[in-house]
This record gives C-alpha cells, sequence and structure tokens, in this order.
C-alpha cells in the first residue's frame, strides 16, 4: 500500500453519502410525502375558505356551488396520504450486513426523492388551486356565469398534483432491498 | 491474527494528550481490527505508551514527532484511507442513484412551480376581468394552459431519469448520477423561471385584453416568447440525460 497517495477517487459527497442509512432517507421521504402534501392543502383550503365566506356575505348563493374548490384542495392532501402509505409498504427491514449494501442505498434514495416529488408537487398544486378557488368565489359572487369558466382552470390547477403522484409512484417501484436470505 | 491492531496505536492522527488519556481506557487489552497493514502504524516513539520520562524539550519532540503533518504522506492514515475503501471496494458508485433520482425529483418540483405559478396568477387575472367581460374569458385561458404545459415538461424529463435509473440492467456510475442531476435542475428551474414569465404576463395581458381587444395578438406574442424559455430547458434536459448511459469508456 506504500507508493503514490491518491486523495480519493470517489467524490467526498458519496462519502458522506454513504454514512447515513438508507432507513432515515426513507422514512424522511415518508413524512415529507404526506407532511408537505397536506400542508399545500391546508395553505389552499385556508385562502380559498376565507375568500369563500367573504364573498358570500352579499351573495349567500355561492356557498355550496364553491365548496367545490375547496374539495379539489382536499384531494390534493388524500394523493399525499396514498402516495405515503405506497411508500411504506415499500419500507422493508434488511438483515444488518446489507443494510450499506448498493441496493440498500439505492432503495433508500428511491423512497425518499418519491416522497419529495410527491410533497412538493402537492404543496404547489394546494397553493395553486387555492389562489383560484378564491379568484373563483369572488367572481361567481359577482356574476354566476363565471363559476364553470374559472373552474376550468382550477382543474388546469390540480392536474399538476397528479403529475406528482404519477412520478412518485413510477420511482417507488425503483425502492427494491436485497433478498432477505444472502 | 495480523490485523489486530492494539487501539492506541491507531491514534497517529490524535495527538492530543487528552484523548490518549480517555483513550487509554480502551488500550487495556482492547483490540481494534482495521482494513489497513500494520506497517503504516509504525509510531516512531510514544511519549504515554512507553513510560519513560524524558526532558520536557525531548518529550516536545516526541509529541511532534506524531503529528501527521511530520510525518510522510505514505505513513500517513487520513491520506490513506481513501485508497483503504477503495481496496475494499467503495468507489462511491453505490451513492450515485442519490443523485439520479433527485435529479428527477427537481425536474418535476420545479417546473409544478412554474405551472403553478402560471395558473395561479393568469387565473386571478381571468377571474377579476371576467366580472366586467364573461364572454372574454373562455379566451383568456391561454396563459393558463400555456402553464400548465410546463408541468408536462417536467414530467417528461421526469419520467425519462427515473426509468434510465435501472443499476440491475446497466450500471450506474457517478457520472451517470451527475449527468441526471444536471438534466432534472436544467429542465426544472428553466421551468420555474418560464412559470412566473407566463404568470405576470398572463395576468397583465387578459386584464388589458378586456379593455382593449386588438392586444390579444400582443400578448399571445409574449406568452410564445415565455414558453420558448422552458422548451430551452427541456432541451437541455434531454441532451444531458442522453449523456448518461455515456460513462466509462474503458
Amino acid at each position: 500500500m506504500s507508493g503514490s497517495v491518491m486523495v480519493g477517487d470517489s467524490s467526498s459527497w458519496s462519502r458522506a453519502l454513504v454514512k447515513i442509512s438508507p432507513y432515515t432517507f426513507s422514512a424522511v421521504g415518508i413524512a415529507i410525502a404526506i407532511g408537505v402534501s397536506v400542508l399545500g392543502a391546508a395553505w389552499g383550503i385556508y385562502i380559498t375558505g376565507s375568500s369563500l365566506i367573504g364573498a358570500a356575505i352579499k351573495a349567500p348563493r355561492i356557498t355550496s356551488k364553491n365548496l367545490i374548490s375547496v374539495i379539489f384542495c382536499e384531494a390534493v392532501a388524500i394523493y399525499g396520504v396514498i402516495v405515503a402509505i405506497i411508500l411504506q409498504t415499500k419500507l422493508e427491514s434488511v438483515p444488518a450486513s446489507q443494510i450499506y449494501a448498493p441496493e440498500s442505498l439505492r432503495a433508500g434514495y428511491a423512497i425518499f426523492a418519491s416522497g419529495i416529488i410527491v410533497g412538493f408537487a402537492n404543496l404547489v398544486c394546494g397553493l395553486c388551486v387555492g389562489i383560484i378557488g378564491s379568484s373563483c368565489a369572488l367572481s361567481d359572487a359577482q356574476n354566476s356565469s363565471l363559476f364553470v369558466k374559472i373552474l376550468v382552470i382550477e382543474i388546469f390547477g390540480s392536474a399538476l398534483g397528479l403529475f406528482g403522484v404519477i412520478v412518485g409512484i413510477i420511482m417507488s417501484a425503483q425502492a427494491t432491498w436485497p433478498a432477505k436470505t444472502v | 491474527m495480523n490485523n489486530d491492531v492494539f487501539f492506541r496505536y491507531g491514534v497517529v492522527c490524535e495527538p492530543r494528550p487528552i484523548t490518549l488519556v480517555l483513550l487509554s481506557f480502551y488500550s487495556r487489552g482492547a483490540t481494534w481490527k482495521l482494513p489497513f497493514p500494520d506497517h503504516l502504524l509504525t509510531v516512531p516513539y510514544h511519549p504515554k505508551i512507553d513510560g519513560t520520562r524524558l526532558c520536557d524539550k525531548e518529550e516536545g519532540k516526541a509529541w511532534r514527532s506524531l503529528n501527521p503533518r511530520n510525518l510522510p504522506s505514505s505513513k500517513r492514515i487520513c491520506d490513506q484511507i481513501p485508497q483503504f475503501l477503495m481496496a475494499s471496494g467503495f468507489s462511491g458508485d453505490e451513492t450515485a442513484p442519490f443523485f439520479g433520482f433527485l435529479g428527477a425529483a427537481a425536474a418535476l418540483v420545479f417546473s409544478c412551480m412554474g405551472a403553478a405559478y402560471g395558473t395561479a396568477k393568469s387565473g386571478v387575472g381571468v377571474a377579476s376581468m371576467g366580472v366586467m367581460r364573461p364572454e372574454l374569458v373562455m379566451k383568456s385561458i391561454v396563459p393558463v394552459v400555456m402553464a400548465g404545459v410546463l408541468g408536462i415538461y417536467g414530467l417528461i424529463i421526469a419520467v425519462i431519469i427515473s426509468t434510465g435509473i435501472n443499476p440491475k440492467a446497466k450500471s450506474y456510475y457517478l457520472f451517470d448520477g451527475y449527468a441526471h442531476l444536471s438534466s432534472g435542475l436544467a429542465c426544472g428551474l428553466a421551468g420555474l423561471s418560464a412559470g412566473m414569465a407566463i404568470g405576470i404576463v398572463g395576468d397583465a395581458g387578459v386584464r388589458a385584453n378586456a379593455q382593449q381587444p386588438k392586444l390579444f395578438v400582443g400578448m399571445i406574442l409574449i406568452l410564445i416568447f415565455a414558453e420558448a424559455l422552458a422548451l430551452y430547458g427541456l432541451i437541455v434536459g434531454i441532451i444531458l440525460s442522453s449523456r448518461a448511459g455515456q460513462s466509462r469508456a474503458d
């Protein structure tokens, strides 16, 4: 082992990352999937809800129709719940000798990335749907023919959460842990 | 065993007396298996362990001889550790999927942020102007559709990347991981910026179109320029992710 010294062929990021257990990455990914999705849904609901209630003072007829905007925001939270449950079924316990095997590391990273994707895509989707829903309520209060037209815009917004769920589920299929029997 | 090394001799890189005092508790009969050969751990003189006390100057020299800065590089453990890690098979490629997956995440998340901003900002404009001119609302949904396309660009790159990470079928090196990371970041951040542009232009455009119908074509032209930014990001992202299969030409 004497002779020329190579100060690391591998990158220092890799040497730092390989010390972190894949269980850490998986757990944080699953938590972000549900936590940040629910944050987006809640944010959208309070933006829509507060505008809806304020606009309904002078136009109480809009209340029941515009609850659909609140339901669109809630759907974002449901996406987060679905993906978090799917991801936690992908979480397996591997023998201690294999916890840092390449396949385990990859599974941990896949669950983490899937959780980030779903969480943050649902966060922005919830925000978007909330803002549009608030405008929808305000304009519906003034002119009832506008409700359906602005709802079309809201549907475009809610497609973003679906993109996140699609990619998250595709990526979670990569989360295969090493087999239990070596 | 040839590789059994007493822990106290492993402290070549830590000559501080207090640490050695604390670690001397471990030296009583404890063995520490290290994955490197013994000849690198030859310590010239160890004042604490050898037990004899010299005059202060000699003792200082003995302590200084333990400082890794004074050792030749072939005897410094801190310089040898990367080789030992590689000798045991660690080349960093095990962590390459982290960067690949993070690239897919960046592609989708940032594009969705841009799409959401564009949709929300122009949607508020449409709703505001629709109160006065309801017949123009369906025409004014164009900025919203263009913002939605940004999310699709992000989805494309995210799916390309995540199906390209398959270490069982094809080896996945750090080169591939970083290529995918840059591809995802390129597409995602470009989509974020384009979404912001589309949102603000769409909001101003639909409100102005309600007051002056001749402005519709101008609004569409500006929106097309803004959408082209996201397209540049998609093109660069696709080019970069196609590089990911080209590592290790040996």
